[in-house]
C-alpha cells in the first residue's frame, strides 16, 4: 500500500481511529439498552425504543445539526461542558466519534437485542438454581450466548462510522488531519481538481473495508444461529 | 423436611397445595396440567405463590405474611429440568462445575471426581452438550445439580423426554444417587412406575390440589388417588436378588429383598423370564396389579410358575376395581373384581396364594453391571 499519498495515510489513520473509538463507545450502552430493550418491560418502552432507533430513520444531516444544538459550544449540554470543564467537542476528531457513535448506536442496539433475546431465558432460570445471582447468571450465561450479536453489532457500529458522512460533516466538519474521514476525504478529493486517482484509490478502500465487514457479522450471525441450534 | 403452604390463580387454573413432606424421597404424581411442576418451581423460587409458607429444614424459603422470599440463587436446590437445560457453551466438564464454582470449598459436599464416577461421565467431559444423547445430557444434568451441593434435589420429569430403554438405564443412576448421597429428593412424574422405582412414598395431584400424601398402599382406597395411579400407570415394584438360572426352562430364580415396610415373612421365591446376570445381582422388576391371580389354595396341575405364599394385609374397595394388598416378605397390589373378593371369602390377615406367569415379571434393568 506504498502507492498512498501521505495525505491518505494520514485520512486512513484517523479513520480507523474515529471507528474503533465509535465501536468502544457504543459496546457498554448498546449493551445495557439492548438488554433492557429485550428482558424488560417498562412504562414508555415504545417511545425509549423509537428515539434510540431515530438516528436510523432520520436524515444524518438533521441528526448532526441537533448534536450541534445540544452538544455545541453554544448548546444546551455544550455550553455547560465548555463553562465547567473547558471541553468543546464541535469540530474535533472526537466530534466525529460521537456523530457517528449516534449514527451506529440504533444498529448496535438491534443486534444485541435479538441476539439476548435468542438467548433461552430457561437457561438463566437453571443458572440462578445453581447458585448463580442475577450478575453473575448475566456474565456467565447471558453475555456467552449473545456474544456473536454483540460482536456483529461492533463490526457494524465499526463499519457505520467507516462510512458515516451527513452528521459528522455537520457536528465536526470537514478539516484536514483532525476531521476529514474518509467519505469527508472522497468527497474533498472529487471536489479538487487532478485528484481523481485519490479519490479512486480510497472509494477502492472503503469498498473492501465494507465487504470485510459484512463478512465478518455474517460469520458470527451464523455462529449464534448454531448456539441456539444447540441450545434447542 | 419441606412445608409447603402455597396458593396461586394463572387464568383458570387454581393451584392450592398444603403438604408437609419429611420422607427422604417423595414422588409428585400427577396427570399433565395438575401442578406438579408448579409445585416444584415454586419451591425452587423460580414461581412466587400469591400467598402461602415455604419452609425447609427450619429455614423459611418464602412467607408471604412476613414478606421473605429467598430468591433462587439463595436457596440451594438442585432443580433438574425435564429438558436438561446443559449451557450450550461451555463443555460438560465446565457444565458440571458450574453452581459447584460459585461455593466455598468447605460448603462443597461431592468433588468433581466423585459425582463423575457416580454418574459415569468420564468419557463426555470434553464434549459440549449438543455432542450428547438424551440420555447422557439427563445424567449430566443430575450431576451437575450435585455437585451445587443442594440441601434437596427436585427432579422434574427427568425422563419424560426419553424412551422406555433409556429410561431403564438412567433409573439406575438415579438410585445410586438416592443411596449414595443421601441428598432428599422430590420427584416429579406423570408416571407412576418412575416414581415407584425409587419410592413408594407419594404426593398425588389433581387439578392444583393434593388429593393424597402417603404411602402408596395408605392412600390408594380414596377415589380419586386411585383414578390418577391407574391413569398414570400402577404397578408394583419388587425389589429382588438373582439366585440361580434354569437355562433349560429359560428361567431365572429370584429372591424378593424386604422393603423398609415392616413384615414378619422371609423373604419370597419367584421366577422371572432368563436374566443374564450373576447370581447375588441386586435388580428391580415390574409387575402389574392386574397381572396377578389369587387362590385360596396351591393349585396343581397349571403352568404357572410362580405360587407364592402372603397374607391379606389390606383390602382396598375402589370405584370399578378391588385391589388387595398382599404380604409375600414385601407388599403387593393384586388388582380383582368385587365378585373375585365375595368368591374367594377375602378378609385381612387370610392366607392367600398369589399366582403369576414368569412373563409377566419385567426387569427395569436392561444393562447389568
Amino acid at each position: 500500500m506504498v502507492w498512498l499519498s501521505h495525505e491518505e495515510w494520514v485520512v486512513l489513520g484517523l479513520s480507523a481511529r474515529v471507528a474503533i473509538c465509535c465501536a468502544a463507545a457504543v459496546a457498554i450502552p448498546g449493551i445495557a439498552c439492548g438488554w433492557l430493550l429485550a428482558r424488560t418491560r417498562f412504562p414508555g418502552k415504545t417511545l425509549v425504543d423509537a428515539i434510540l432507533h431515530a438516528p436510523l430513520v432520520m436524515p444524518p444531516v438533521v441528526t448532526g445539526y441537533l448534536l450541534l444544538v445540544v452538544l455545541g459550544r453554544r448548546g444546551i449540554v455544550g455550553e455547560a461542558l465548555y463553562s465547567h470543564f473547558g471541553i468543546s467537542l464541535a469540530f474535533t476528531w472526537l466530534a466525529a466519534v460521537v456523530a457517528s457513535a449516534v449514527m451506529a448506536f440504533p444498529l448496535m442496539i438491534r443486534s444485541v437485542r435479538i441476539a439476548i433475546e435468542m438467548a433461552d431465558p430457561k437457561l438463566e432460570a437453571a443458572a440462578q438454581c445453581l447458585g448463580a445471582s442475577p450478575l453473575r447468571t448475566f456474565l456467565t450465561i447471558t453475555l456467552p450466548l449473545a456474544r456473536p450479536g454483540i460482536i456483529t453489532g461492533l463490526v457494524l457500529a465499526f463499519a457505520r462510522s467507516l462510512g458515516e458522512f451527513g452528521a459528522t460533516i455537520i457536528f465536526a466538519g470537514n478539516i484536514q488531519g483532525e476531521t476529514r474521514t474518509l467519505p469527508l476525504a472522497v468527497y474533498s478529493f472529487m471536489q479538487s481538481p487532478g485528484s481523481d486517482a485519490s479519490a479512486f484509490r480510497l472509494v477502492l478502500i472503503s469498498i473492501l473495508l465494507s465487504l470485510g465487514a459484512l463478512v465478518v457479522s455474517e460469520f458470527m450471525s451464523r455462529r449464534l444461529t448454531r448456539f441456539e441450534r444447540m441450545a434447542g | 423436611m419441606l412445608q409447603l403452604t402455597s396458593q396461586l390463580t394463572r387464568g383458570t387454573f387454581t393451584f392450592q397445595v398444603d403438604c408437609r413432606l419429611s420422607e427422604p424421597v417423595t414422588g409428585i404424581i400427577g396427570a399433565s396440567g395438575s401442578g406438579k411442576t408448579t409445585l416444584l418451581h415454586m419451591v425452587a423460587g423460580l414461581i412466587t405463590p400469591a400467598a402461602g409458607r415455604i419452609v425447609l429444614n427450619n429455614v423459611v424459603l418464602f412467607d408471604s405474611e412476613s414478606g421473605v422470599s429467598v430468591p433462587p440463587h439463595r436457596r440451594r436446590l438442585g432443580l433438574v429440568f425435564q429438558d436438561c437445560r446443559l449451557f450450550p457453551h461451555l463443555s460438560v466438564a465446565d457444565n458440571l462445575s458450574f453452581g459447584k464454582r460459585l461455593l466455598p470449598p468447605r460448603e462443597q459436599r461431592f468433588s468433581l471426581n466423585e459425582v463423575v464416577e457416580l454418574l459415569e461421565l468420564e468419557p463426555f467431559l470434553r464434549y459440549r452438550p449438543a455432542q450428547l444423547s438424551g440420555g447422557q445430557a439427563q445424567r449430566v444434568a443430575v450431576g451437575r445439580a450435585l455437585l451445587a451441593s443442594p440441601r434437596m434435589l427436585l427432579l422434574d420429569e427427568p425422563l419424560a423426554s426419553l424412551d422406555w430403554r433409556l429410561k431403564q438405564q438412567i433409573m439406575p443412576f438415579l438410585r445410586r444417587v438416592r443411596d449414595v448421597t443421601q441428598i432428599p429428593m422430590l420427584y416429579v412424574s406423570h408416571d407412576s412406575k418412575e416414581v415407584l422405582d425409587l419410592t413408594d412414598r407419594v404426593v398425588v395431584l389433581d387439578g392444583g390440589r393434593v388429593v393424597g400424601a402417603g404411602p402408596v398402599v395408605d392412600i390408594i382406597q380414596d377415589p380419586r388417588v386411585w383414578r390418577q395411579l391407574r391413569l398414570q400407570g400402577l404397578v408394583n415394584i419388587l425389589p429382588l436378588t438373582v439366585v440361580s438360572h434354569d437355562r433349560n426352562e429359560s428361567l431365572t430364580h429370584l429372591r424378593t429383598r424386604p422393603l423398609a415396610t415392616e413384615t414378619d415373612r422371609s423373604p419370597a421365591d419367584v421366577s422371572g423370564p432368563f436374566l443374564d446376570a450373576l447370581a447375588g445381582k441386586e435388580i428391580h422388576a415390574m409387575l402389574r396389579p392386574e397381572d396377578i391371580a389369587l387362590a385360596g389354595s396351591k393349585l396343581t396341575g397349571v403352568s404357572i410358575q410362580n405360587q407364592i405364599h402372603g397374607r391379606v394385609v389390606r383390602l382396598i374397595h375402589t370405584p370399578d376395581r378391588d385391589v388387595c394388598v398382599v404380604d409375600i416378605g414385601i407388599p403387593l397390589m393384586v388388582e380383582l373384581s368385587p365378585s373375585g373378593v365375595r368368591e374367594l371369602g377375602l378378609a385381612t390377615g387370610n392366607p392367600v396364594w398369589c399366582l403369576f406367569k414368569s412373563s409377566a415379571l419385567q426387569y427395569l434393568e436392561s444393562s447389568p453391571r
